[in-house]
Formats: C-alpha cells, sequence, structure tokens
C-alpha cells in the first residue's frame, strides 16, 4: 500500500510539474521598462515579396532611435487577417497596432485611439484630407490611413483591334454592343472578366453600381440601401451580361487574383475592372506582354462616370495602453524617408500623405490615378456594421449575377439591417 | 482499513487514468463549455462580450434563411459519404486480405490518400476540377467525351456531388483497414468449419465473415459519421461553401457566420447545434445497429 501511495504522490507531481510549465510559458517574462509593441500587418503584393523584411528592418531602426521600445510585426494574408485580428481581441491578446482594410468596428466600441493621439499633430497635418475623412466614425477620426489605391478600366488592345472595336466604350449600351463583337470575331476570348467570388466582391459590384448611380448607404437616411433600384438595375444588367455568355462562366465563385486577373493576364479577358498595382501584377504573374489601354469605368446612360477608391488604415488600440509609444513608432514611421520604403515594399499604391503625394503625382503610372481621386466613391467604411455587411456581400452578392437580382439583393438588405 | 480499500477500490486507477481525464477535461470539456456559454452571450462584431442575452442568439440562428437547406444538405453529405464509404471499403478490405503478389504495395498504396494532408487534397482536386485549366476537362476534351470545358465546381450540384466523392476518398482506407483488422480475427477453425457444412463463396461471407465484421464495421462507422461531419477542409479548399451557400454543410456555415456576417454568438450558436446534432446521430446509429447486444 505504501508504495501505491508513493507512486500515487510521484504522478500527482508530475502532473503539477506539466501544469506549471504548461502556465509559465502562458506567462510573459516582464523587462523592466521595455515595452514591445505588438503590431499586425496584412501583407501587400509589392513584387511579389512578403512585406515581412521590410517590416523587422524597420523596427530594428526604431528600436535603435528609440531605445526601450520594440516592435514585434506580424505580416499575415489580407485573406485572414480580419479572423487574425478578431481572434486576438477575443482572447485578450489585443495587438497595439493593426494594419488593414476596416476599423469602424472596433472604433464603434470604443476599442481605439483617436488618430490625433495615435500620431502627432504635424503628421497628421500632412495625411492627405480626403483619405482623413473616410476614417472618421461619428465625426472623429479613428484611424490613419496608410495607402489608397483607385480602380479604372484596363482593356486588351490586341483583343479590341481584332474584334474590330474602334471607340472604347463609355456607356453600358456601348458595352453590351462591344462585347456582342469581341464573342462573335474572337473565339476562345470572354469580353469582361467579372470576378464575383468572395475575394473582393465588394469592390466589383461597387464599381458597376456606381456606374448606375447606387451606393451601398444612403448618409441622408441614414439607412443601408443594399438592394436600391439604381443597385439591382446595375446587377440586372451584368446578369443579361452572364445570359449571353458575354463574361466569364460562373462569375459567382471567381475570384479576383486566382481567376479574372488571371484570365486577364493570359489574353482570355479583352476587359477588367482593376486596380491601380494591376499593371505590375500582370508584368509579375505572365502578362508582361500585353498590349494594355486604361480608360473611366462604363456606366448607365445619363449617369456619371465614377471610380472606386479603396484605401486602407492604421488602428492602435487601448488595450495594453502604450499610446505614447504607439505615437513614437507612428511618427516614425510616416518620416519621409520610412514611409517611401513602406509605399515601395507594398508595391505601386497611391501614398496618403500630401508629401509623399507630391512625388507620386510626377509618376507616370500613378498621375492618372491621383487624378481620378477626387471624384472617387469609397466603400461605406465608416458605418459600424460594414464589415458585416462586406462579408455578407462577399459570399454572395455574385449570386445576383448568375440568379435573381432583386431577390439576392433583397437578402442581402435585410442581412445588412439586421448586422449589429 | 475497510475505508482504505472502499478508498483504493475507487481511486486506486487515478495516477493512471488521470493525465488522461484532465486532457479530455482540459481539450474536451473545457472548450464545449466555453462554446455553450459564448452561444449564449452578446457577442459584438469585434470580439468582446456584452453579457447575457439568453437564447437570442439561437433565435436569430433559426430565422437565418440559409440554415434549412444547409441542414438537409448536412445530412445527406454524412448519409451518402458514411455509407459509400463502407461500400466500398468492404470488398476493397476483402481483396487486401487475399494473399497475391504485391499485396505489401498496394496496402501501402491505399494508405497514401489518408496519410496526406486533407488541404492538400482538396486544393489538388480543386484544380484538376478547375473549369479552366484542370487536366479533368483536358482529359474528357482530348478523349472526344466533351466539346466544351465545364466549371465541375461552379455548379452547386456538380461541385457537391465532386465534394463527396473526395470526402469518400480519403475516408475509404481508414475504414479499408479497420475492417482489414476485422476480417484477420475471424478464426481459421469456423471457416474451415463452415467450409465442412457447406459454406463456400458468397454464403461464407454472408453467414460467417460479415457478421464477425460487425464489431469493426461499427466502430469505423462511429467514427466516420464524426470525421465527416465535422469535415471543413474538404469544403473549405474547393468551394468555400459557394457558390453562395450552396455547398455549406452547417460546419462551414459557422465558420461564415462568424468571419463572414461578423456573428460570433450565431456562430457559437450553431456550434452547439453541430453538437447536439451529432450527438443525436450517434445515438440513433448505435441504437438502429444494436450496439449494446453486439458488445455483449
Amino acid at each position: 500500500m505504501k508504495i501505491k501511495y508513493s507512486m500515487r504522490r510521484v504522478a500527482l507531481g508530475a502532473s503539477l510539474v506539466l501544469a506549471a510549465s504548461g502556465v509559465a510559458g502562458l506567462v510573459p517574462v516582464a523587462h523592466a521598462a521595455t515595452v514591445d509593441l505588438q503590431m499586425v500587418a496584412a501583407d501587400y503584393p509589392g513584387d511579389g515579396k512578403t512585406q515581412q523584411a521590410q517590416w523587422d528592418a524597420l523596427s530594428k531602426a526604431f528600436t535603435a532611435a528609440n531605445p526601450g521600445i520594440t516592435m514585434t510585426v506580424n505580416v499575415v494574408s489580407w485573406d485572414v487577417i480580419d479572423d487574425k485580428v478578431k481572434t486576438l481581441i477575443a482572447t485578450g491578446k489585443t495587438p497595439d497596432i493593426v494594419n488593414k482594410g476596416d476599423y469602424s468596428a472596433p472604433a464603434a466600441a470604443g476599442l481605439l485611439y483617436k488618430a490625433s493621439e495615435m500620431v502627432s499633430a504635424s503628421t497628421l497635418a500632412d495625411i492627405v484630407p480626403t483619405f482623413l475623412n473616410n476614417s472618421k466614425y461619428n465625426g472623429t477620426a479613428y484611424a490613419v490611413p496608410d495607402l489608397a489605391s483607385a480602380r479604372a478600366l484596363f482593356y486588351n488592345k490586341d483583343i479590341l483591334k481584332k474584334a474590330g472595336v474602334t471607340k472604347l466604350p463609355t456607356t453600358w449600351d456601348e458595352l453590351l454592343v462591344a462585347l456582342k463583337q469581341i464573342k462573335a470575331k474572337v473565339p476562345g476570348v470572354y469580353g469582361y472578366a467579372v470576378p464575383m467570388g468572395p475575394e473582393e466582391a465588394q469592390a466589383e459590384f461597387s464599381i458597376w453600381a456606381g456606374g448606375n448611380g447606387g451606393r451601398l448607404y444612403d448618409y441622408t437616411a441614414k439607412k443601408w440601401t443594399v438592394n436600391s433600384k439604381a443597385n439591382v438595375e446595375a446587377m440586372t444588367y451584368l446578369n443579361k451580361l452572364n445570359n449571353l455568355k458575354l463574361i466569364e462562366p460562373n462569375p459567382a465563385k471567381c475570384d479576383r487574383t486566382a481567376c479574372a486577373q488571371t484570365l486577364f493576364a493570359s489574353g482570355k479577358a479583352a476587359f477588367i475592372n482593376g486596380s491601380v498595382f494591376l499593371p505590375a501584377w500582370l508584368k509579375a504573374n505572365g502578362g508582361a506582354n500585353l498590349n494594355l489601354g486604361t480608360g473611366s469605368f462604363v456606366h448607365n446612360t445619363g449617369q456619371e462616370a465614377v471610380t472606386l477608391g479603396v484605401q486602407d488604415y492604421f488602428t492602435a488600440y487601448k488595450a495594453n495602453g502604450h499610446q505614447a509609444e504607439i505615437q513614437k513608432f507612428m511618427d516614425f514611421l510616416y518620416q519621409p524617408a520610412n514611409y517611401a520604403d513602406f509605399l515601395k515594399a507594398a508595391g505601386g499604391f497611391i501614398p496618403a500623405t500630401k508629401s509623399a503625394g507630391a512625388v507620386a503625382a510626377k509618376d507616370p503610372a500613378l498621375a492618372p490615378f491621383i487624378a481620378l481621386l477626387p471624384h472617387a466613391i469609397f466603400y461605406p467604411g465608416d458605418i459600424a456594421t460594414w464589415p458585416a455587411v462586406k462579408g455578407a456581400l462577399q459570399t454572395s452578392v455574385g449570386l445576383a449575377v448568375t440568379g435573381s437580382p432583386a431577390k439576392v439583393m433583397a437578402d442581402l438588405q435585410k442581412k445588412a439591417l439586421a448586422a449589429k | 482499513m475497510a475505508t482504505g480499500s472502499i478508498r483504493r477500490s475507487r481511486f486506486g486507477a487515478l495516477p493512471w487514468i488521470g493525465p488522461a481525464v484532465v486532457l479530455i477535461l482540459v481539450m474536451v470539456v473545457w472548450p464545449a463549455i466555453e462554446m455553450i456559454r459564448t452561444s449564449l452571450h452578446e457577442i459584438d462584431q469585434t470580439g468582446i462580450a456584452k453579457g447575457w442575452n439568453g437564447i437570442s442568439n439561437f433565435r436569430t440562428l433559426i430565422q437565418n434563411p440559409d440554415l434549412p437547406q444547409t441542414l438537409i444538405r448536412t445530412l445527406i453529405w454524412v448519409t451518402v459519404i458514411v455509407v459509400f464509404t463502407v461500400l466500398i471499403s468492404l470488398p476493397v478490405a476483402q481483396i487486401l486480405h487475399g494473399k497475391f503478389p504485391g499485396r505489401k504495395v498496394v496496402r501501402y498504396a491505399i494508405i497514401v490518400p489518408w496519410a496526406a494532408s486533407v488541404v492538400m487534397t482538396a486544393t489538388i482536386w480543386r484544380w484538376m476540377l478547375d473549369g479552366f485549366y484542370g487536366i479533368f476537362n483536358r482529359i474528357l476534351q482530348d478523349l472526344g467525351i466533351l466539346k466544351e470545358p465545364i466549371d465541375w465546381l461552379g455548379n452547386p450540384n456538380l461541385a457537391f456531388i465532386f465534394l463527396m466523392v473526395v470526402a469518400i476518398f480519403v475516408s475509404v482506407p481508414f475504414t479499408t483497414y479497420v475492417i482489414l483488422a476485422g476480417l484477420t480475427t475471424v478464426p481459421d477453425d469456423i471457416l474451415e468449419a463452415g467450409a465442412i457444412d457447406g459454406a463456400n463463396g458468397w454464403k461464407r461471407y454472408k453467414e460467417i465473415i460479415f457478421p464477425l465484421l460487425r464489431p469493426a464495421l461499427l466502430v469505423s462507422a462511429v467514427i466516420n459519421l464524426i470525421n465527416v461531419f465535422n469535415s471543413f477542409p474538404i469544403i473549405w479548399a474547393m468551394t468555400g461553401g459557394g457558390p453562395g451557400y450552396s455547398t455549406d454543410t452547417t460546419t462551414t456555415l459557422a465558420y461564415k457566420i462568424s468571419f463572414r456576417d461578423q456573428d460570433i454568438g450565431q456562430s457559437a450558436a450553431m456550434a452547439t447545434i453541430n453538437f447536439i446534432i451529432i450527438l443525436i446521430f450517434i445515438s440513433f446509429f448505435l441504437k438502429v445497429s444494436k450496439w449494446r447486444e453486439t458488445s455483449e
């Protein structure tokens, strides 16, 4: 019996040791007077390499200039960053700084420092006002824009030439004629690549709806307008293109990168709604020899041509109370030389600061897009429920192109109104 | 002394089962409790709990327009995959049980789909079935069977069938090996006695081998049931549950509710219902298969 009891003790002791080592692993070892800022950043496409190297170099330079503050930057891909940040917050490991595509939900929840607390007054004054304006929640900026992109119509000049399309279409009616011509004369090519798959369906939707005067949110009535008449009309037009087989098959599962841009790169699509970084992407992905043209998006007769502006954000979380350190780092990042490195690593985007914007305006690749921006429509990113509406659009707005536009949009509107 | 012996009989095994019990408590029971607790909380979009809100998450879930279709699809998913897996595995195990040259190689080959990462397998299938670049279309077109390429995963019904095919493909090896293990336990003397009584060929299989395989069949079916029901990577890697919600099961729907619709509370409610469904599935299955009678 004695032996048994002692064995029990050994087992108990062993499990205690196991448990203790488990706990020890969870408790961070405290360094006196050192703050480690945790940052999670989305990975911009750049030149095909991850941005981790750029962030690590910047962190090192920052720590050298500010002893006592270290940075841990975790670069993750776009398709998981929202899940990652949400999981970190839900499990009590809230990061200090996040770099991604939305900010309104945490701003509404009161988790964020104001933009004026994130950066010094002089840095804030250098941010392009339009972008800062798009970073507000209830009138106060809770995020600092990191960069922006604008969209434009890209087309394959060779295909248009073969099809005998001499004038670039500007309206829906003209586009329909041009697409029919392409279908008839250039077999094996889809007229328009319309990526309505989950990757970025909300962008494609916003562009087509925007060309019909359709918007997702009515700021006067303070209400989602997902199934407005203009929006349903725009989807009905795409539905018609789909039925006539003038766009790629199954647009509802066609993702932007793997499907639409790839088709366009391999010369299998005549038109695509592309972003400012598309030419660089094409070069790296087999489309280097395309005879590329750009123009404005087509629109419905009687409506205006629009472009979609998309901007991303830095947000800073209050959870760890590192406001002073965060501000030091953000100011360091926005110093012209460092910010230029960031933009370079991100690859071909429009800068969010006036000083860098002045430089970019001289870049022939960027200049036309910068000129477009004042007339751009943006996502309703300042509405707290935007992330939920964006998610719902990504999942099923594509079905409006293949199924019943009115019903799909009505279901989405119901979801948008129910989001909280 | 008397109390000591009672204590010993009740707790004497504790040092041995203790670590396993702790593991189960930490890895299974605790997360399950957390899940149920979350389903009864109001959670905002950013992931912060705002306090109890009773069964309101469940009410939202029941009103979710995509739920009824998904439940039906999940039932089809589980039934078809488990039934076909067992139907295919039975003869395969029988073949592997026989003696033939190269048996070892064949046995190893059958392990491959099981040993390979499911995400990898599903991704490869996705590209084989791709409408623009897939090898499936290439072969069928070269053979003159197809004129135009088909986007196999673009049509909801076709996509769902192929998802099930892949799920069966990765479930067969495990099931085959469990049945194979069952086959090796069929005693030779019973087979000989049967042979003397005239039980050969099909009759021998039906009357002697198959009844003796029942425990192995039950175990493999129950494990498959759980695996298939919870299967996430195949659907996620091949279709993402789309187009729209048309190939979702309740498992992928729970994920979408959480990370697309940003509703963690409702997602936890879905996960809790999943938990209950799987318990019902298993108890129903064990009941119809008369688990107790067989094990006694």
